[in-house]
């Protein structure tokens, strides 16, 4: 055969044979019987490709179309016996494999509607389920319109390819899964991934069915997969949806006809609406599993943060606050972030979504009944409202008011006043100032004045009653536990965890509170602030009471405001200094927190413009003792507040001065009573500040200094210079963590006496510790005594076994005596 | 001299309560310092001519000595009682009060001289005020340098305060310090 082919392309073929009909052939009878005997070997026959010897013999060269006929029926003659929609790789690719039992395998390819992607050939996929809903038609325009962009010839093959071999049912064939490793379709499914995210951000509106398939990779059962799917699309969304809200075509809308590109948008915007409702509905329930919660939630924050003005904004918020107290801490801290976020950059969603957040918000802290993570109420830190929101009701009440008042008034006296030319200029000056306004108005984004100013009271009437109520559990929960014993346990993040950023919000917010809910307010905070910790019967310590941190906030906020407020009225907040005076006495370094003491100091004493001679010198004897019993850092806030407050006032310099009993300064209190719980009532200024001269021998320079400074006040009114440390600041930077200066060593001391009082100069300078040598002492020092133990330890033993061996040596002597006898 | 009965204690003590409240007890049970006694007594009131006094027991020791006719006064004269029974504080128990006082009230200096003419406390000349006060309250009225200046009645509670007018009546005058200029042959 293959010489007759070789020679057909030089030689002439020789001429054929008649053509005869197939009727008139006539068998002989010895080819009749040569046949039955031998119809084993007649095999061949039935397996005789008759088209291609005509093919051959009718010397038609083999055109590229003839070709991929051949192969196209072949492939579906396949295809129809083992029923699946893989495309059959061509065996010039790939070899075809013999599986044992003789069959020939060609590697297949899995259909997919990927266009303009020439390679569909070469990549080896997985057979997963494709359910496409996508039905002929639809692939058929997709086909046409990707053709119009693929430029390219070869492509057009696959393609038509995939256009009409289709199948509804994917089967898997196994042993192609089992060549494929675990690895490579992962591989293989993020490069999907990539590549169907790369098509959509390139041109959302030609690809927008890719993204159905990228939900539906994401619908895999590798977690890790469905991560990254689910964060692929997130990234798409971010960038395709648009600065507007897509509304819907109603029916009516759908029946006008309507020009192609209407049609185009139309049809892009609700396949981009289904598609993005179907990945907010999946995201919703996989936040609902562990695994997927902390990708799930990163979706979700990302989407609130990035469009708020879209559809579905109002599912996406609720999700988001569901999950603002979350035990589990990036989870919680991202949705706070978001909604931070929300709250400062109001212009993308005109006001709206901070109403809801904050109104959801509160309606959770009355569900869950104050037990949330402080981080929750934070967030309301973020939000600003406008200066004015009340002031301009009261404004335009009184202007109105007035208003009428003078019209009144005009009409009745001047009635002919005003030129007539006048008035009617000033009103077309008007209108034509009203007109620009609202054609602005109308222009721009903007929510009109009167709304905002509505949303805004909206969310400052939900702000304030999420805190008063948070407020009142406190106050509830404190009372109940005074009368019953310890029923209720405390939630998980504490006993009152919402009442710290509580009082915080408060204090930022306080000029928006109206003047009639400013004395409520007080009382609760008085109230809050004396529950003391120590009930009258019980021994054990209440968790539900307030520690003093809490307290001290309590009175630091009722400060703040009081100062904001004092424009109405200054009030003298008398039963606070009371509890700070005692709450100086329940402090406890480890357990309270000292920058809240400090800052108490600051805004309470140092602060105050006006001080009763009384109190500020009870304040002034109590915070010398206190400096004598903690801390470097407590100590030097304290002895600060105590400077400022003897420069401020002169008259309590007197306790500066030796004179026991007061002399003539010393108000009606003859004798300074101690343990005074009210400051006015202690008879301070009868005392002398004996604590400064022990302070002045601390062992650190600074404080010794700083006392030694106080002292030397003289009770003249000439001081003039204010010191510029605030205690916190004080507090701050001596606290333990600073703490860089090394006491100086015994054997100095002895010696240099001089040069320890010089040393205050050198507090700046604080010679650096030389680690090694440091870790040498204390090793030696260390290995001493822990000899020295072990050597007690060991005498100890011999000593006990000494007295063993002596009893038993006295048994013996009295057993022989015994035997003796016997 | 002779110490009140029950029914005078009650009454003293009651107008006292209004303007120191519960400081009440500091008054009576204060060690007082005088006298050549090492011990410290107590405070206590005495009756003489339809005045009480608050003195201490060593003074009143000592004092008993005195004819009744010949003893014009003892220690600190904290009011006197009316024709009609009543009992009122007069200004030179101002010192008592101001000590122990509750509820204060502090002027601006520039109504300062108004008050020590006798007239009532408006709002504009308030300068600082007490939380938590009560109309029909004792308040003890100061100058801003924490001079006492008198006393009087509450007429608004402080949260009432925060939304007055200016010209309104915060504090209904009882007794100043100008009296003793004024009423000089009263006292």
């Amino acid at each position: 055969m293959g010489k007759s082919r070789r020679k057909q392309k030089t030689i002439p073929p020789p001429q054929l044979p008649p053509d005869v009909p197939e009727e008139d052939i006539e068998f002989s009878d010895e080819d009749l019987k040569f046949v039955e005997e031998n119809t084993d070997y007649a095999r061949f026959v039935t397996r005789i490709d008759t088209g291609a010897i005509n093919r051959q013999c009718s010397l038609k060269p083999k055109t590229v179309e003839d070709k991929y006929q051949e192969e196209r029926s072949k492939k579906k003659a396949q295809q129809e016996g083992k029923g699946n929609n893989e495309i059959q790789v061509d065996p010039v690719d790939v070899l075809p494999v013999k599986t044992l039992d003789g069959k020939l395998h060609y590697r297949t390819v899995l259909k997919t509607s990927k266009l303009a992607d020439g390679d569909t050939e070469e990549l080896e996929k997985d057979a997963f389920e494709d359910e496409n809903t996508l039905n002929k038609s639809q692939r058929r325009a997709k086909a046409k319109k990707s053709k119009k962009e693929a430029k390219k010839q070869e492509k057009e093959f696959p393609e038509e390819i995939v256009q009409e071999e289709e199948t509804p049912q994917a089967a898997v064939l196994a042993e192609v899964k089992e060549e494929l490793s675990a690895e490579e379709t992962f591989e293989n499914k993020k490069n999907k991934l990539a590549e169907l995210g790369m098509q959509l951000l390139s041109d959302p509106e030609a690809n927008i069915k890719s993204l159905k398939e990228m939900l539906e990779i994401s619908k895999d059962e590798n977690t890790k997969i469905v991560k990254l799917g689910l964060l692929s699309v997130l990234a798409v969304f971010k960038d395709i949806i648009p600065g507007y809200r897509i509304r819907l075509p109603t029916e009516k809308e759908l029946e006008m006809k309507v020009s192609k590109e209407v049609k185009k948008t139309r049809f892009y915007e609700s396949t981009l609406l289904k598609a993005y409702k179907a990945y907010l509905q999946k995201l919703v329930v996989l936040e609902k599993q562990s695994v997927y919660n902390q990708v799930a939630t990163r979706c979700l924050c990302t989407l609130l943060d990035a469009v708020p003005h879209f559809n579905y904004r109002d599912n996406l918020l609720i999700s988001v606050v569901r999950n603002i107290s979350s035990p589990d801490e990036v989870v919680r801290r991202l949705c706070c972030s978001t909604i931070r976020s929300l709250f400062s950059n109001e212009g993308k969603h005109g006001g709206e979504l901070t109403v809801q957040a904050v109104r959801l918000i509160a309606d959770q802290v009355k569900s869950q009944n104050c037990q949330l993570h402080p981080n929750s109420i934070e967030v309301f830190m973020s939000i600003r409202f406008d200066e004015d929101i009340g002031k301009r009701d009261r404004e335009d009440e009184n202007k109105k008011y007035r208003k009428n008042n003078k019209r009144n008034k005009q009409e009745e006296q001047n009635q002919v006043q005003e030129n007539e030319r006048k008035k009617s200029k000033r009103e077309m000056m008007s209108k034509i100032r009203d007109e620009v306004a609202a054609d602005y108005k109308g222009v721009t984004y903007e929510p009109d004045a009167m709304e905002r100013r509505k949303m805004q009271i909206e969310t400052l009437s939900a702000v304030f009653e999420t805190y008063f109520r948070i407020l009142r559990n406190t106050m509830y929960s404190i009372g109940e536990s005074t009368e019953a014993d310890t029923a209720t346990n405390p939630g998980a993040f504490g006993s009152h965890p919402l009442l710290a950023p509580c009082l915080d919000g408060l204090a930022k917010f306080t000029q928006q509170l109206d003047l009639d809910y400013i004395g409520d307010l007080m009382n609760y905070l008085k109230k809050l602030a004396s529950s003391s910790s120590v009930s009258n019967n019980s021994k054990q310590k209440n968790s539900k009471l307030l520690t003093v941190s809490e307290r001290l906030r309590c009175c630091l906020v009722a400060f703040k405001v009081m100062r904001s407020n004092l424009n109405a009225l200054n009030v003298d907040l008398q039963d606070f200094f009371v509890q700070l005076y005692n709450l100086l006495l329940e402090y406890r370094p480890g357990r309270d927190s000292g920058e809240v003491l400090a800052e108490s100091l600051k805004i309470m004493l140092c602060d105050d413009r006006h001080q009763d001679m009384q109190k500020t010198a009870a304040f002034v004897k109590r915070l010398a003792t206190f400096a004598l019993c903690f801390g470097c850092a407590e100590s030097m806030s304290a002895l600060v507040t105590v400077k400022n407050l003897l420069q401020r006032n002169v008259k309590c310099r007197n306790l500066l001065e030796n004179d026991a009993g007061g002399g003539s300064v010393s108000g009606s209190i003859a004798k300074y009573q101690p343990y005074a719980t009210d400051p006015n009532l202690s008879g301070a200024l009868a005392t002398v500040l004996w604590e400064l001269n022990l302070l002045t021998k601390h062992y650190h320079p600074a404080i010794s200094t700083m006392a030694s400074t106080i002292s030397g006040m003289n009770t003249s009114q000439n001081q003039t210079f204010l010191s510029a440390v605030t205690p916190q600041q004080a507090f701050a930077d001596y606290s333990l963590a600073k703490e860089s200066f090394e006491p100086k060593n015994e054997s100095r001391k002895l010696n240099n006496k001089l040069k320890r009082e010089s040393c205050g100069d050198e507090t700046k300078n604080v010679p650096e510790v030389d680690m090694v040598v440091l870790n040498k002492k204390l090793r030696e020092s260390f290995t001493i005594l822990r000899d020295i133990e072990e050597d007690e330890r060991v005498r100890m033993e011999k000593k006990k076994l000494l007295k063993k061996q002596i009893n038993v040596v006295k048994k013996k002597l009295k057993n022989p005596k015994y035997k003796k006898k016997n | 001299m002779r110490p009140l009965d029950e029914n005078e204690t009650t009454v003293v003590f009651e107008k006292l309560f209004k303007f120191i409240g519960n400081n009440l007890k500091n008054l009576v049970e204060n060690p007082s310092h005088e006298g050549p006694d090492p011990e410290s007594g107590r405070y206590c009131f005495r009756l003489q001519k339809n005045r009480v006094y608050y003195v201490s027991e060593s003074l009143v020791k000592r004092a008993t000595n005195i004819a009744r006719k010949n003893l014009v006064s003892l220690g600190t004269c904290i009011g006197k009682y009316t024709h009609a029974g009543s009992f009122h504080l007069t200004i030179m128990s101002l010192n008592l009060l101001a000590a122990n006082a509750k509820h204060k009230v502090w002027l601006k200096p520039t109504s300062e001289m108004s008050f020590l003419y006798g007239n009532h406390v408006l709002k504009g000349g308030l300068g600082r005020i007490t939380d938590s006060i009560v109309p029909g309250d004792g308040v003890v009225v100061f100058s801003m340098t924490d001079v006492p200046l008198g006393f009087g009645i509450a007429a608004k509670s402080t949260q009432d305060c925060r939304k007055l007018d200016p010209n309104n009546i915060v504090v209904l005058h009882q007794a100043d310090i100008g009296e003793y200029l004024r009423d000089e042959d009263e006292l």
